[in-house]
Parts: C-alpha cells; structure tokens; sequence
C-alpha cells in the first residue's frame, strides 16, 4: 500500500473530523463558523474525498461527494494532499474561485485553531479545558486513523483479521467523552458516545490519563495494573487496536 | 466470605513501575487479569498447591506458576536433589554427570527420543527446532497453526508485535488447527519450500476454549510430513507430562520427529529441553545453540528427579482425574446459580469459561470473585493441576466458586 495513499487517507477521513466538535465544542470557532454558509469539498485524483459543510452554527463532516459545495478543493495526488496538511503546498480549486477570500482567511483561521487543539505542549495540557478537547480530538482521531490503519496498512491489517466482530468502547470517566469501534465482518465504523454492552471496554480514570495514554507518555500495561486504566472484556480486540493505534505516529504526528 | 484486598502489592507494584518496564512484564504480567486490583502481584512464599502473598493472603493455585509446578512448591524430593547437586556445584566450566543421567532418562522415557539437548526456556527449544528443521531440509518456511504460541522469539511473535519485521515472519505460514486442507494447500502453494510443521498436541490459545485435535488429524499430519519431507514438530512445552509422560503425541497417537519440552520438566527450575529423532541427531550437532546458563547442573538434578516422581506416581492421570473432579464440580454449581460454565482441553489444564457473555466480563468478574476468596483463577488462559492439589483444595475450591457465584449473581 503506498505510504502518500494511506497518509492522504489519515489527513481527510481522520483528521477533518474533528471540525465537527471543534465547531461545537470550541467558542472562539463557534464565533468564526457562527454565519457561516460554506460546503468545501476535497476530492484527490484517483477517488479519496470528503467534505465539511457549514451551516447554521453547525458543521457536518462526510467521506463523500457531498449533493452541493460551495467550494471544491483539488489534489492531483496524494502526496498533493499530505503536502497541503504540511503547510508546503496549496490545492487546485476547481469551484468556489470567487470565495478566495474564505478560503486565504477565514479557512485558515479555523484550520490554525484545530491545529492548536491536536499539537498539544506541556504547558497547554495544563489548562484543564484545553485538556479536555485536546483529548477529545485525540480520542476521536485515533479511533477514525484506526479504522484507516486496519483496512490499509499491511502490518495493521494482520492486527485487524485478528479481531473478532464486536463494539470496543473507550471511555473517560466519570462523564466521558466516549467513543466506540464497531467490527462487523471485516468492516470497522467509528460512533461517539457510550454503547450499552461493548465486546471490550477501555475506562481511562479521568482526562490526563486518557491524554497521556492516546498520546504514548505511559505504558498501557502498568497503565492497567496500577488501575489508571480499566481494560475488561474481550482483550484480544484490545490488543489488536493497541497495536494499530501504535502505528498511527509513523503516518501523522 | 471474607475478600482479601491487596496493599503490599499495589505498593510495590508502584515501585516497580518506575524501575522496570512494565512493572512486571511478560505473561505475569497483572494486565489481563480483570481487574488487576482483584489479583496479587507478588508472591511472598509457596508451598505444595498454594501460595501466599506480601499482603498475607492465602491462594490454592491454579496457574502453577503457568505450568511449571507440578509436583508442589518446594517438593521436598526435589529440591533434596537440587540441594545435593548445589552443594557439589551448578554453573562451572564443565558439565556435570547429571547432564548426561537426565538425557539417557529422557531417551528412554520418551518414545520417539533418540537424543536430548539441553536450555533454559521453551522459546530456546522451539527456535532450535525450527534451525535444525531448516538445517536437515535446506529449505526456510514452517507452517504454524493460527493462534499458536511458540515463545517469545520474532519469528514466534507474528506481524503486528512490537519489534518484528517482516523478515522475521516472511517464513511463516499459518493455517487453520484441524484443518488438513489448509496444510496441503500451504505445502501445494510451497512445493519442496516447507522445513517444518509446528504445533502444540491440542490447541489451547488464551482467550478462548481449547480444541482438541480431530479423528485422525495428527495421524494424516504425520503421513503427509513423510510425504513431503516436512520436519514434525510438536511444542510439548505446556501439555509436557500433564497428559502422557511418553510424550503428548502418544495420548493423541502419533509419532513427531522433534518434541520441545520446559515447564513441568523441573517442577520450577529453570530448564528446558529438546528430544529427537536419530536422523536428525547431526543437524542438531551442525547448528550453533548455546547460552551462559543451559549446562547448570542444578536444574539437571532438580528435572532429573521430577521426572522420575511423575513417572513413578504415575502424575499425568492423578492430574487428569483431580482436573476432571474439580471442573466437573464447579460445572454442577455454576448450574444451580443458572450459569454455564464450559470446560475443554484436558483436564489437568483445563480451559474454562462461563459461556453465558460472550464479551467474557462475566466470567473475568467470577475468576476475580474467587482470586479474591483464595482460589487463583485467571479468566484468559488454561488453568494447570499439580500432583500437590488434594481433595481438600478441590472441596474449599468448590466453597469458594459457590460463593463467588453468590455474589455476582447479586452484582
């Protein structure tokens, strides 16, 4: 599988989404998106897309064509895509010419606050509200670059045909956020929220554990022993996702 | 009942985390064991069928150390025999006598065994089996069952595991436990490319039931590795004188060319062994396979004598039948709770699970129940009897699973 491919999968499908509760959960984006009345769409030559439509202080995101855009954002291949994510290229626009200003400004701006949320440092991580989205994001990019991972990196593949069908469910306590990865033959879906009976449950004992677990700065398995982390359930399907999840640093940081 | 809590262990445990990996790494690992603050963490003396640990608490053990107590803790017999030998010397720069007592028991009491050599853990003797069935065939690649477990090394570890390469699963092919056709196909895919079949006598992976092999499937096995020139190897690591002292393949009926062997062999001391056939004698000769510690005499001695115990007292049936006594006596509790309580694999490593959940949180809460009352139970992996279990464990046991049965009914 080629590396540009799977990256370009990460950077629309895993990280795009997170616009959705930014735009909610963020005040100074619910601020810049409020009047908003946009639908940009990103298409890369060979059929990878997706699109983010803003609309009445609300944004949906979609890995489709979407039925109209406003904008509509070119690549010519998947590096052309990751190179934008990377600040070092710009796409074509194959629509929208007119809205040049949205997209040189106001774009720009939002893309510079997810930014913020997802390139945490110490010293952020110690605001507790900017913990809390940071790991929201966190949770929900991991769980949306594990479902990529599983259908397309080779070595996350083997991990995958591992896992039986079932619902895994990470979980922040005691309120949450919460997530869930639904494996039903061979196909993996990502859902927010809780779910009744999960196969397998991941409860992190509060925000800063469940940060420095998705982030890597403790080791799951004393994470586990200690309490910190309460894995319960089918934990050969939380060994497969741990392993996945693992991968997801050799793609995007 | 009482329930035992664990703060001696959890203390340390907070130690150890800062100055070892893991805390404690490996499969004694608390990490699946649900939840880990159920469990101890650390043992602070054993004795026959039981241990106790730092915070004081009493354990009839059903783990055995993952298999390698099979006589008892500190079996008097054998450790008199590790004492002598200690006292005449372990490590030193040549072997000791006993080395050569313990293979020529080894070859008589195994039946396809030519020659025995010497390790340390079951890993060490798998890995040499696979070289020496690569030197005998000139050829790479080893079919291995799905879901298998042959050690630690990369190529046991499989794609995905922290660490591997690709390179050192390349020659790996995995095939379905009882299914014969996947074999044919992988050697049809393959031809004149295979060096070895690898499996354990039955199929016992964590996490689930284990699975007995088929009407005749180690018997086609072995005619179809005739046929194709393929190295027999069987990982008796585990079922290794729990089920058969001649060798697991007899209870199943058939003839391997290799068989590993480490766990109960020395009821705790460190040592492991590989027993073959003669035409593969001079190929075991030809790989390099050694390491600081393979020639101690000690463990020699101490599964010298282990040996000879469990062949005299004949310790694979009294384990088979206290397993039998023990799971058929819970499987009759577990009913009158309403609960259905499965049990496969051979009794003296029985696999068991409450099949009434199939997310297993059913049955983690009632193995956490019992450790938590004095019987150590894990909910991921076979248990193991011991010669040293007596029907005084199995009816406290059996108090104990009603009990906890009691109180996850009411949770």
């Amino acid at each position: 599988m080629n590396r540009d491919l799977i990256k370009a999968n990460l950077n629309l499908h895993a990280l795009l989404q997170n616009f959705e509760e930014l735009t909610y959960f963020d005040t100074q984006t619910a601020s810049l998106t409020k009047d908003w009345n946009e639908t940009i769409y990103f298409s890369i030559m060979g059929g990878i897309q997706a699109y983010i439509e803003f609309k009445e202080m609300k944004c949906t995101f979609g890995i489709s064509k979407p039925k109209r855009s406003s904008i509509s954002l070119f690549f010519l291949s998947p590096g052309h895509c990751n190179a934008m994510f990377d600040g070092k290229s710009i796409p074509i626009p194959l629509k929208g010419i007119t809205r040049i200003g949205f997209l040189m400004t106001d774009f720009p701006n939002l893309t510079k606050r997810l930014e913020y949320y997802l390139k945490p440092t110490d010293e952020l991580l110690k605001n507790e509200e900017y913990l809390a989205l940071n790991t929201r994001f966190s949770i929900n990019t991991a769980m949306h670059a594990i479902k990529i991972l599983a259908l397309m990196d080779p070595v996350s593949k083997h991990s995958a045909s591992r896992m039986k069908d079932g619902v895994i469910m990470l979980k922040v306590l005691p309120d949450g956020p919460a997530a869930q990865l639904i494996i039903s033959h061979g196909e993996f879906k990502v859902l927010k929220g809780e779910i009744e009976k999960p196969t397998a449950v991941i409860l992190f004992k509060d925000l800063k554990i469940a940060n420095d677990m998705i982030n890597g700065k403790i080791d799951a398995f004393s994470a586990a022993a200690s309490g910190d982390v309460l894995i319960k359930g089918q934990l050969p399907l939380i060994d497969a996702l741990n392993l996945i999840l693992d991968r997801v640093p050799l793609y995007i940081s | 009942m009482n329930t035992y809590t664990y703060e001696k262990s959890q203390s340390l445990f907070k130690r150890a985390a800062k100055v070892i990996p893991c805390g404690i790494y490996g499969h004694l690992s608390p990490a699946p064991l649900v939840p880990p603050t159920d469990y101890p963490f650390y043992a602070a003396k054993a004795s026959g069928s039981k241990f106790w640990d730092v915070d004081g608490n009493e354990f009839i053990d059903y783990m055995c150390a993952y298999g390698p107590m099979v006589l008892g803790y500190n079996n008097p017999i054998v450790e008199e025999a590790a004492e002598k030998q200690r006292k005449l010397g372990n490590c030193i720069t040549s072997p000791s006598p006993v080395m050569v007592d313990l293979a020529e028991y080894l070859v008589n009491l195994i039946s396809i065994a030519d020659w025995a050599f010497f390790a340390k853990n079951g890993g060490d003797a798998t890995s040499f089996a696979l070289m020496i069935a690569r030197a005998a065939t000139g050829r790479a690649k080893a079919i291995l069952i799905k879901g298998g477990y042959h050690g630690v090394s990369p190529w046991a570890q499989g794609p995905g595991h922290h660490g591997v390469t690709d390179e050192d699963v390349k020659n790996n092919i995995y095939v379905k436990w009882n299914d014969i056709s996947q074999i044919e196909e992988a050697i049809s895919d393959n031809p004149k490319q295979i060096a070895a079949f690898m499996a354990t006598p039955y199929h016992h992976p964590a996490f689930t039931d284990s699975e007995m092999p088929g009407d005749g499937y180690w018997q086609k096995v072995e005619q179809i590795c005739k046929k194709e020139g393929i190295v027999l190897i069987v990982d008796d690591v585990r079922c290794g004188f729990r089920l058969d002292m001649r060798g697991s393949n007899e209870y199943f009926g058939f003839k391997p060319d290799l068989i590993c062997y480490c766990k109960a062999i020395g009821n705790g001391y460190p040592i492991s062994a590989l027993v073959g056939k003669d035409y593969l004698r001079n190929y075991a000769a030809k790989v390099f396979y050694t390491g600081s510690y393979w020639f101690s005499a000690v463990p020699m001695a101490a599964a010298l004598t282990t040996l000879k115990e469990l062949e005299r007292i004949n310790g694979p049936d009294i384990m088979i039948k206290l397993g039998k006594k023990l799971t058929d006596g819970m499987t009759e509790i577990a009913k009158t709770y309403g609960y259905n309580l499965k049990v496969t694999g051979v009794p003296s490593m029985p696999s068991i699970y409450i099949t009434d959940d199939e997310s297993l949180m059913l049955h983690q809460d009632f193995c956490a129940a019992c450790t938590k009352r004095g019987a150590f139970f894990t909910s991921h992996h076979n248990w193991f009897i011991s010669t040293a279990h007596t029907d005084e464990d199995i009816q406290r046991t059996w108090d104990i699973v009603e009990d906890a049965f009691k109180a996850i009914k009411k949770k």
